[in-house]
């Protein structure tokens, strides 16, 4: 069993309930494999971001307000003669979307249940070196996880798509600094050329066979980087 | 099946290829599948593969799969098919050619992109700031913005600039060649404040001082704050005072507001000020219009 089915054990993440009942019972009848799943999960929790780095509070704040203040804005150009405001639409656009982004940010950080996952920990490890090693299986997590959230997007409305795609968006961008920090410079140029495509596909209008393409290049070059993640580290010298 | 078997059934695949060719999407999809085989390959096989896809009668999606894998494969062949096929290439292939050397890269191909940029269509030159963005290159696209040779040029290199975060070369650019729209917007997105608050205070383009100050109050924070307030109380302008607020509105800085209502003995002031504290929803704003209905006539 390789770390790859563990990693995901531990997240409780991308295997079937059969599967994960499979790795519990080879870790309770092989002492080496539960050994090595011991070792796999204090790294892996060593990833896990504090609270209170994790809850950035003037990012939530400032989300909060600034709803706060659109809302007000609206609910004022309703009621009284509002002051002049002359400002360009386009503050009031990057405000808001700035606003959603960091909301659909803490939502990524803080969403879902209380188990550990890959985008939890992405807080931390954007903001500090960690091991080479935790850090690729971590990238892998996070490409594991986009390639089964594509699969998704057919399936789903376009608004639900949007959100999706936002937050894949967010979680790449993480990884991307992270892997800059980490100095895995070939990694960072990858996930960066991946927003440009996500950007795309989050756009309301796409036509259905373009957003085909752009899911199918995706899932494509998702795959090969998982392939070439996943390898021996003696395949270096001999595979691309 | 161990990697050398998978290797071989690759070869197999793409040696057959070009007998299957205008085959079915099942067809399409092999060659895809046989093509993500060839990361386990090693460089010296791959490369000829990945050649004969590239010179082969294959769609475009399948050339640009062939692409990708080239662009992860660090050898001076791979890169000079990636420098090829962006010089000779058409249309989306040859724009995916480019965005590869970005994501290889490898400095020479690089830097030999500024030629395909200077000589390409609005395409190429999109295709060509996308890949130094996804190489980090900030200098290459200082330079594309420095020798601009349109507006048009100028923005689309700033844009890239700032969603890099670039603040020196961002900086630069102003000194070099004064101050625009496209500079404060891009000033916004990198957080540049101490930027924004320069022009902010140069009153030569009172236009675009007015919008750099409303651009101070996305950036945020308490230094901002009193400086809005400061540039409103010795604005010169009345659009110069009106941006300040709005700068403040936008900042969300009631306080701010507050206590320029306070201090003000002007009846029309505290009037737009009052109604600029009820749209931002100030705490205190109903005392205030507590007390001034208290106020006698």
């Amino acid at each position: 069993m390789n770390d790859d089915i563990l990693t995901l054990y531990f997240y409780d993440d991308g295997l079937s309930a059969e599967e994960r009942q499979d790795v519990a019972r080879a870790l309770q009848s092989d002492a080496e494999l539960a050994e090595r799943y011991r070792r796999l999960c204090d790294e892996l929790s060593s990833l896990k971001a504090p609270e209170d780095e994790a809850l950035p509070p003037d990012l939530a704040a400032r989300f909060h307000d600034t709803i706060d203040r659109a809302a007000n804005l609206e609910r004022g150009r309703e009621q009284a003669a509002p002051p002049r405001m002359h400002f360009w639409s386009f503050f009031w656009g990057a405000a808001v979307t700035a606003a959603l982004a960091v909301g659909i940010g803490i939502g990524v950080w803080f969403g879902g249940d209380s188990t550990p996952s890959a985008t939890q920990s992405t807080g931390l490890i954007a903001e500090a070196s960690v091991s080479p090693d935790a850090f690729v299986r971590s990238v892998q997590v996070h490409f594991r996880d986009s390639r089964a959230e594509l699969n998704q997007l057919s399936d789903i409305s376009a608004a639900d798509r949007m959100i999706l795609v936002a937050s894949l968006i967010e979680q790449n961008r993480l990884y991307a600094r992270a892997a800059q920090q980490n100095d895995a410079d070939d990694l960072a140029r990858v996930l960066r050329a991946f927003e440009p495509i996500l950007v795309q596909l989050a756009a309301e209008d796409i036509a259905p066979t373009d957003a085909e393409a752009l899911r199918s290049q995706l899932a494509f070059e998702l795959d090969v980087m998982l392939t070439k993640l996943s390898r021996e580290p003696s395949d270096e010298t001999d595979s691309i | 099946m161990n990697r050398f078997a998978k290797l071989s059934v690759t070869m197999l695949l793409l040696a057959f290829s070009a007998q299957a060719v205008a085959q079915s999407d099942d067809n399409e999809e092999l060659k895809i599948a046989a093509l993500e085989a060839l990361i386990s390959a090693p460089p010296e096989r791959a490369m000829p593969l990945a050649a004969r896809v590239l010179e082969g009668d294959h769609s475009d999606e399948v050339k640009e799969r062939a692409l990708f894998i080239l662009s992860q494969i660090d050898h001076p062949d791979a890169h000079g098919m990636l420098m090829s096929t962006a010089r000779n290439a058409d249309g989306e292939l040859r724009d995916e050619a480019i965005r590869m050397i970005g994501i290889s890269g490898n400095a020479d191909a690089l830097a030999s992109l500024s030629t395909l940029y200077t000589g390409g269509d609005e395409d190429v030159r999109d295709a060509v700031l996308e890949a130094y963005l996804i190489a980090g290159d900030e200098e290459a696209v200082y330079e594309l913005a420095a020798n601009a040779q349109t507006d048009e040029e100028f923005d689309a290199a700033v844009e890239i600039l700032a969603a890099m975060g670039a603040s020196d070369e961002l900086r630069s650019l102003r000194d070099r060649f004064g101050m625009s729209e496209s500079l404060i917007e891009a000033y916004i997105i990198s957080h540049d404040a101490e930027s924004l608050m320069e022009i902010a205070s140069d009153n030569s383009n009172l236009e675009l001082q007015a919008e750099a100050i409303e651009a101070l109050g996305i950036v945020g924070g308490d230094e901002v704050d009193a400086a809005l307030v400061d540039i409103y109380r010795s604005a010169a302008t009345e659009d110069i005072r009106e941006a300040a607020l709005d700068g403040m509105l936008i900042a969300g800085h009631d306080e701010g507001v507050l206590e320029l209502y306070r201090s003000s003995n002007d009846d029309a002031e505290k009037k737009e000020l009052l109604e600029y504290l009820v749209i931002m929803g100030s705490e205190e704003v109903w005392d205030l219009i507590d007390a001034a209905l208290e106020e006698g006539p």
